[in-house]
């Protein structure tokens, strides 16, 4: 069998007497989309903060295509394929759509020690971001301020600069967080048709989402996996059922 | 020449504990508060000043040294409440462009007031004099007392924050504010205490420094930039940072001073050593300062949590 | 082409700026000359940090130093007979890049407060440094031994080619300062201040950007100082005093920061106010931290932001 692209060896962090990640064990195959799902609090985040560089874990290895990544910092896990998305939008807001996406893709499009022209009127740089922003269905306000955008826009946005650099591996933090029915179908719709050309990790609330898009599903209580099969494996695990989706059936 | 070396030590030590005092202060505020402070050293002036004014106007020592600590924490409190309540909420570089405009405030009014040239006032007679040392060196009994002294409010420091309900308040509200304000704990009062705590401690520093240093308008920026140092070096928003910080940096600034020229002129020629010499001891601090920075950024001793 | 308000304004002011010595001619003063030249002088100063400060969102209070060592560059070469001016200017500019350089290194891993404190630390260090070099006045400063001398092209000793010469810098810095913020690399320094993480996770660490932009700005503060050292005819330790970081730093926030206009309309605004408190009162600084608590309370746009069109400078 194939390495997997992921590999994540019991990895733990702490916040003072809090056990946020409690030696977390994970494989996660390339094409894949395999979802995390748990309960509020569970250390979803800071999961996946510590796999795109953000937080350097207390213990654990992550390794990425075979390479140890774990105390890599986050842009040059960037640079090896990773992307994400944030929980909580974090976007350039006194920039552009277009503006923001153009970013994304000028850092993976060559050296940045340029000093006279402007980033603007490279059509290097601006094409791609277009079409990223057309893909996820941001073509009309490209030209928009990134601050005026409406939330769903803004969840689009963040979606979009993950795309921008081409990653083998996307880290996505809630995608549909706030986002209406109409919109959050939109997106899953999306991100389906992302299927199978990127590995993603998706983290998310929203069960519609996640079982309509994960190939696997793990499921994460107080740091730790209780559970990690296919969507049905799942659904029919009674310790999943209790501990979570006990609630959600509900809701 | 031990003798020399232990006075010069000494002066070190009382250097450093003048700079903990001040270090202390606005550590406290920044941490608790997230306020940068520039204008932390016009109230070490204000202790200054206030101190020979009461001096001369009580002749007494003793009342000097209250008139001082009373008004600058009246002073301190003042300003809290009309200027810097609202820079709380603000980003640090309005707070330094504030309390900066603060500093030219009160160095024009201690000038309007008191004029621009130094001042001196006597110290009583107790507090003349010198202390025998062992081998054969004496010491001034006025800067034995700084020492003291500025050791006691250290410990009475470490007490009240580690060991009373006050302290546990303020290490409290230093690391979740809108949590102790839901606590019920009258958070605007809080602060102001705390500022006029740190301000009295200034004041402390200020007339402790009085018959020492030169007392003038300005005189708060000098030693305020080497509090900075202290601060760097010691981690912010730490009080064991800033002692350890302060008696680093104190030691090494009196010592590079004292020692640095003589100690050059083995090695090179009179000529170079003394021009030289003064340059580099005057660097010292800051060459420390960057070191720490290269080796350690976050301080020696940083605030838990930061 | 329709220009924004703003560079309307700005081409307005530089015009202004261009016709101070034929008008101080006129009247008979030639004081306003040599006031408008310290003026746009102090606005260069200004200009390079804005770069690093509006822009780039780095609070240094230690800019000042880049004045004295650009004015120390020209004045110990001046006093050693060397009165080149590209020399005594390329030693400006490179020292003061070289400076900037070894204490960006250390300062720039640490952001916020401890930045204030560490450039303005720095920057005492260098003054203290000037105090303590006696063989070039010490505390007291010397008299410049000559003009730097630009084999012909331009005369600093005349009063008008010097102003113009400063007016011509100064309009050039501010386009190059707009080239810049525009470019990749100004890019990559606008996103990192806005929002640096998320500037790291698309892949840019911002140290060496930041280290970049701290060296170009500390040059062009470094053509600042040979120009004030020419200008003054005097050399001092005061130059680095920190205060005058704070001047420089208030500029650039009075008149606005991140536009191209602000740090102009800064040091106009600020220097002229300082001419008049001065020439009212002794304690003249007295009003003048007044007015500068008042001006951080209440407005917070700088004048630059009074202007329509109150955007981020693209």
């Amino acid at each position: 069998m194939a390495e997997a692209l992921l590999e994540i060896r019991g990895l733990a962090k702490a916040f003072g007497a809090l056990r946020a990640t409690d030696g977390v064990d994970l494989d996660v195959r390339e094409g894949e989309t395999h979802a995390v799902i748990g309960p509020n609090g569970a250390g979803k985040t800071t999961l996946i903060s510590q796999l795109s560089g953000n937080l350097l874990p207390d213990a654990g290895r992550i390794r990425f295509a075979g390479e140890d990544i774990t105390t890599l910092p986050a842009p040059a896990r960037s640079h090896k394929g990773l992307a994400r998305s944030f929980q909580i939008t974090s976007i350039y807001r006194e920039f552009t759509a277009l503006d923001n996406v153009a970013l994304a893709v000028q850092a993976h499009a060559g050296h940045s020690f340029r000093f006279w022209r402007p980033a603007r009127a490279e059509r290097r740089l601006r094409e791609p971001a277009r079409a990223i922003l057309e893909e996820v269905g941001l073509g009309a306000r490209a030209d928009v301020t990134a601050a005026n955008l409406a939330h769903g826009e803004q969840r689009q946005l963040e979606i979009a600069m993950a795309l921008a650099s081409r990653p083998r591996l996307m880290l996505l933090d809630e995608p549909v967080a706030g986002m209406g029915i109409d919109e959050s179908q939109r997106m899953i719709r999306f991100l389906a048709g992302l299927k199978g050309q990127r590995t993603i990790i998706l983290v998310e609330h929203d069960m519609d989402a996640v079982f309509t898009l994960a190939d696997r599903i793990s499921v994460l209580v107080y740091g730790r996996i209780i559970a990690s099969g296919t969507p049905e494996e799942i659904r029919a695990n009674p310790e999943v059922r209790s501990a979570y989706l006990g609630e959600e059936a509900a809701g | 020449m031990t003798a020399l070396v232990l006075e010069q030590a000494l002066n070190g030590l009382q250097f450093g504990v003048m700079l903990f005092l001040l270090a202390a202060g606005l550590t406290l505020v920044f941490g608790i508060m997230n306020l940068v402070n520039l204008a932390h050293g016009s109230l070490y002036m204000v202790g200054a000043y206030l101190w020979v004014a009461g001096m001369q106007w009580t002749g007494s020592y003793l009342l000097g040294v209250l008139i001082a600590l009373a008004g600058t924490l009246v002073v301190g409190m003042v300003v809290e409440v009309v200027a810097l309540r609202t820079l709380y909420e603000r980003d640090h570089l309005d707070q330094v462009l504030a309390t900066f405009g603060l500093i030219l405030f009160f160095n024009e009014l201690i000038a309007i007031l008191w004029g621009r040239s130094a001042l001196y006032a006597a110290l009583p007679g107790w507090l003349r004099g010198h202390i025998d040392l062992f081998g054969g060196a004496v010491y001034p009994v006025y800067r034995a007392a700084v020492i003291a002294v500025g050791l006691a409010v250290a410990g009475a420091l470490w007490y009240v924050v580690a060991r009373t309900r006050l302290g546990m308040l303020i290490r409290a509200g230093a690391s979740n504010r809108t949590m102790v304000a839901a606590l019920g704990v009258n958070i605007r009062l809080l602060y102001t205490i705390v500022f006029g705590f740190g301000a009295a401690l200034a004041g402390l520093a200020g007339l402790m420094a009085g018959p020492i240093y030169a007392v003038q308008p300005g005189m708060g920026e000098l030693i305020l930039i080497q509090v900075f140092v202290v601060i760097v070096i010691g981690g912010i928003g730490s009080i064991r940072g800033a002692f350890l910080g302060a008696l680093i940096v104190g030691m090494v600034d009196t010592m590079g001073r004292a020692f640095l020229k003589p100690m050059l002129g083995t090695v090179v020629s009179p000529t170079v050593a003394d021009a030289a010499g003064p340059a580099i001891a005057s660097m010292l601090i800051y060459l420390l300062m960057a070191v720490v920075l290269a080796v350690r950024p976050e301080g020696l001793l940083p605030a838990r949590g930061s | 082409m329709r220009l924004p308000p703003r560079t309307i304004a700005l081409c307005a002011a530089l015009a202004c700026l261009a016709a101070v010595p034929p008008l101080a001619a006129l009247l008979d003063q030639p004081f306003y000359l040599d006031l408008f030249r310290r003026i746009m002088i102090f606005a260069i100063a200004a200009i390079s940090l804005n770069l690093i400060l509006g822009y780039g969102g780095m609070v240094s209070f230690g800019h000042a130093a880049y004045l004295g060592i650009g004015g120390y560059a020209v004045g110990i070469l001046a006093f050693h007979g060397v009165h080149s001016g590209w020399l005594q200017w390329g030693l400006a500019i490179g020292g003061s890049a070289l400076v900037a350089a070894a204490i960006g290194a250390v300062s720039i891993r640490t952001s916020g407060i401890y930045f204030i404190m560490i450039t303005l630390a720095f920057t005492q260090m260098l003054y203290y440094l000037g105090i303590s070099l006696e063989a070039y006045g010490g505390d007291d400063g010397m008299r410049l031994a000559a003009r730097s001398d630009f084999s012909g092209l331009i005369d600093l000793a005349d009063p008008w080619s010097f102003y113009y010469f400063v007016l011509a810098i100064m309009t050039a810095f501010i386009y190059i300062t707009h080239r810049i913020v525009n470019s990749r690399f100004g890019m990559v320094i606008r996103a990192a201040r806005s929002n640096e993480p998320r500037t790291r996770a698309i892949g840019f660490s911002p140290y060496p950007y930041r280290l970049a932009a701290f060296t170009i700005a500390g040059a062009m503060c470094g053509v600042a100082g040979a120009l004030l050292v020419n200008h003054t005819v005097y050399l001092t330790p005061e130059f680095m005093h920190w205060t005058r970081s704070g001047e420089i730093l208030f500029m650039v926030i009075l008149g606005g920061m991140a536009t191209s206009a602000g740090p102009v309309l800064g040091a106009v605004a600020l220097l002229i106010l300082e001419d008049l408190l001065t020439g009212w009162t002794q304690h003249w600084q007295l009003y003048l931290g007044l007015l500068l608590v008042l001006s951080v309370v209440f407005f917070r746009r700088g004048l630059a932001g009074l202007l329509p069109g109150s955007r981020d400078d693209g």
